[in-house]
């Protein structure tokens, strides 16, 4: 039974950090927005829900804390309390508390402080005027409606409404107490209960852990029905539920709504809209599904195998020449790539909560700097796969970090430039082919290309009279320890935090791109994988060697013939219905020396530097592509995302056109400049070295 | 487990040895226990008795409802109980009163139960105290 109960308690864990997030991102809306009555009731409902249903699972001293937070929420919900830089302060130190409370029993994360909790209690206290209400403690009080309790919506006219509460079979084996739903529906005013024995089976049949006892009950107070279905809002799918208003109430319904009301339908008008911010309150919550992470990675492995041996099928089919074979392996083959399409849909998940949370990141800083920032989030509902995500908190912390401490100036500063008082930092993201970029900008004083080269020259980096393009100062930046700050504060300095940035990325598969303009801000752009799993690619053929190019980016494929080379007096240039494409023959890049053919393919490939071609010698098709980590030791190579498993057996390649094109820019800029600095030229031959020895490991 | 305890003097059983039959094995102590003699059943709860004592609850009030004697339910010493306790106790009643067999509460429950099953509409459905 106690694991059970734990199972509940994780369940509650779950749902309660999701309201956090909302809840935190809602008060720092509140912070730049203090006329926003629709925040003020998201917050206030969001802390009833914490109460609620923390009392609901045990933990009696989370709801006690956060029922003095409702409290002042609700009197500034009805307009006796005004909503303060101290009050948001403190609810933000509060939830901090709330979430160790959250966490406590869960391992990992530092207990709760009691001297803290009972100072901000003591803070709130004083704002609200309000003794302590121990409201869920079970203390019995005079039934009366409108009684004032944290919950009761004193302004509005008071109505009735009847609720008719039957549990279900498997109400009580998911943890929820009926007892404690009633309590809380006497929290918002009159109630009179009338329960129903008449299903209580004989003893002998009876299911001991199941209820039976039904509830008739009249409730008076001037919540709406939302407020009242919110009591309910985690055993909904468990239980039987009719509120219905009560003869005095369709009167009362008829009348120009109160203040109260009003607020109460806003919330129902939120609630409505699709793609609510709410997440974690859905109404047909019985329609999705809570599913631990580690089942769904299982989930895509097996349908990667899946893949891998269906693309065996295909090859023996082939071979085989039977048309009823054919038949059944292109329906299974049809049928592999949908099950891989839907595996990779589940998990992706909208980037929105990992930005949401750095909004109090962004507030937090700048008040420990003294300097006014305000974050603005675009594309959050770009979706990616979880485990990027996952792990792309870091690297964004580093990153607003920085810009919070080096990019943006002090106030004196941004004055004296006639830059605005209140400086910005853009989270933002967007899909580009197979990848995501995931921007964060701010407007301050940029990167000193030259304190950043003096630096790199200090270390030993770069040669002195190195001549470098900016894209490579700025690279210096992710050196691990590096960093032009003189003084070494909590914030950064220490020229570690971008070190991370650059590891992270770099596990991911990803880049990192730096733009900054002195005087106007910098921009990191990291571009990320779509997803680390399963691709659509297209095989092709180099000599004996197969590569797989990925179909995202990938937009015509055009012949190469011999005339066509020699017409380009030897330039690597395609022209393409009047365009002049550059190409990179690869078999040269990787060095292959087996015959030519006669007549070559291009691949078209979109990149963020452009279009660019690549030039193979058979396009064999197009695969499923089951990306397959090179290890360790071929982390170096950059141009390579992974291998593959062919339905041959044999291993592919899978080419990284992003990377390709970058390094291909790299080598004409250097050659431009006539003098190629050591460490790339060394990275490029490395590369190259490195590709050869895989590909012929692979092979 | 079998083991005898005594019973403390009251009118009803005035020193006649019980035999402990079965117990629920909580945190601590004993928090349901049956003790059985020729004429007497007598459950006793201790501490919070709620769903995940409900199983054995059922199986020691059909034992004691079995054995066609009185039953009395001592709960002074329980600090809650939950609705599954409150229906398991009710349907008992209601057998033992078809049966025409005494089903009654040893003392009233504590006032912090009292409070909750106020709250919730079931105090009315609690045992009866016995009178005498």
């Amino acid at each position: 039974m106690a694991s059970k109960a734990d199972q509940f308690k994780n369940a509650f864990r779950e749902e309660g950090r999701e309201v956090l997030v909302d809840l935190e991102s809602a008060l720092l809306e509140l912070n730049s927005n203090r006329g926003d009555l629709e925040l003020v009731g998201r917050i206030f409902r969001a802390l009833h829900t914490i109460k609620g249903s923390g009392a609901m699972f045990g933990f009696e001293d989370l709801a006690t804390f956060t029922h003095n937070l409702e409290t002042a929420f609700d009197e500034v919900r009805n307009g006796r309390l005004a909503i303060s830089p101290e009050l948001i302060d403190l609810t933000l130190s509060a939830l901090d508390q709330i979430r160790a409370m959250l966490e406590e029993g869960a391992g990992g994360a530092a207990p709760a402080d009691p001297d803290a909790c009972a100072q901000i209690l003591v803070k709130v206290r004083r704002l609200t005027g309000k003794p302590d209400h121990a409201a869920v403690k079970g203390e019995t009080r005079p039934v009366k409606a409108g009684s004032e309790t944290g919950s009761v919506p004193a302004a509005g006219q008071a109505r009735e409404w009847r609720i008719r509460f039957a549990p279900g079979p498997e109400f009580m084996l998911n943890g929820a107490n009926p007892l404690l739903l009633v309590r809380e529906l006497r929290q918002m005013g009159g109630l009179s209960v009338r329960a129903s024995m008449a299903a209580v089976p004989p003893l002998g049949e009876l299911d001991p852990e199941r209820c039976y006892v039904c509830w008739e009950m009249v409730l008076v107070t001037s919540a709406g029905r939302d407020a009242i279905r919110d009591v309910f809002i985690f055993v909904e799918d468990s239980c039987e539920l009719a509120i219905e208003p009560g003869a005095a109430a369709e009167i009362a319904e008829a009348r120009p709504a109160s203040e109260a009301d009003l607020t109460a339908r806003t919330l129902a008008e939120e609630r409505s809209q699709a793609g609510g911010r709410r997440t974690y309150d859905k109404p047909d919550n019985a329609s999705s599904l809570r599913v631990p992470a580690a089942k769904l990675d299982q989930f895509v492995d097996l349908v990667g195998e899946l893949v891998t041996v269906q693309a065996r099928l295909s090859v023996l089919a082939a071979r085989h020449d039977d048309p009823e074979v054919a038949a059944v392996s292109e329906e299974i083959e049809r049928l592999t790539s949908s099950l891989r399409e839907n595996s990779m849909n589940i998990r992706m998940m909208p980037i929105r909560a990992t930005f949401e949370k750095f909004r109090r990141l962004v507030h937090d800083l700048a008040r420990d700097l003294g300097k006014s920032v305000e974050l603005t989030i675009e594309g959050a509902d770009t979706e990616l796969d979880k485990t990027v995500i996952d792990q792309l908190s870091d690297p964004l912390m580093h990153l607003i970090r920085n810009s919070m401490d080096h990019g943006i100036e002090p106030p004196e500063v941004r004055a004296v430039r006639g830059k605005p008082a209140t400086a910005v930092i853009h989270l933002a993201a967007r899909h580009s082919g197979a990848s995501v970029l995931i921007a964060v900008s701010d407007d301050g004083g940029g990167i000193d290309a030259d304190a950043v080269r003096s630096r790199a020259i200090e270390r030993g980096l770069t040669a002195e009279g190195a001549q470098l393009s900016e894209q490579e100062i700025f690279a210096f930046i992710f050196q691990p320890g590096f960093s032009t700050a003189k003084q070494v504060s909590d914030v950064s300095g220490r020229g570690v935090g971008m070190d991370v940035v650059r590891q992270r990325v770099d596990s991911l598969r990803g880049s990192i791109d730096v733009a900054s303009k002195p005087g106007l801000g910098t921009t990191v752009t990291l571009r990320l994988p779509l997803t680390l799993a399963i691709i659509d690619g297209l095989l092709v053929s180099i000599g004996d060697a197969s590569f797989v190019l990925p179909l995202a980016n990938t937009q015509e494929c055009i012949e190469l013939t011999r005339a066509d080379v020699e017409a380009a007096n030897g330039k690597h240039l395609a022209n393409v219905r009047g365009e002049l494409i550059p190409y990179i023959r690869l078999r040269e890049y990787f060095n292959i020396r087996t015959p030519r053919p006669e007549i070559e393919q291009i691949m078209i490939v979109e990149t963020e530097a452009g279009r660019y071609g690549f030039v193979v010698d058979v396009v064999l098709g197009d695969c499923q592509t089951v990306i397959k980590n090179l290890g360790r030791f071929y982390r170096h190579v950059q141009v390579v995302s992974g291998a593959t498993i062919l339905g041959n057996g044999t291993v592919a390649l899978i080419l990284d056109p992003e990377r390709l094109a970058q390094d291909a820019v790299r080598a004409i800029a250097h050659s431009a400049r006539g003098r190629p600095p050591a460490s790339i030229a060394a990275a490029a031959k490395r590369d190259l070295r490195e590709g050869n020895a895989a590909q012929q490991r692979a092979m | 487990m079998f083991s005898l305890v005594a019973l403390p003097r009251n009118g009803t059983t005035s020193g006649r040895r019980l035999a402990k039959v079965r117990g629920v094995q909580k945190e601590h102590g004993v928090p349901v226990t049956l003790e059985q003699n020729e004429t007497l059943s007598l459950l006793r709860f201790e501490g919070a008795i709620d769903i995940s004592l409900a199983a054995e609850l059922k199986t020691l009030l059909l034992q004691a409802l079995g054995s066609g004697c009185e039953v009395s339910v001592s709960i002074a010493a329980a600090t809650d109980l939950d609705v599954t306790a409150v229906q398991l106790l009710w349907a008992a009643a209601r057998e033992a009163k078809k049966a025409g067999v005494g089903f009654s509460l040893t003392e009233p429950p504590s006032r912090n139960i009292s409070a909750t099953l106020d709250e919730a509409g079931l105090q009315q459905f609690l045992v009866p105290v016995d009178a005498r």
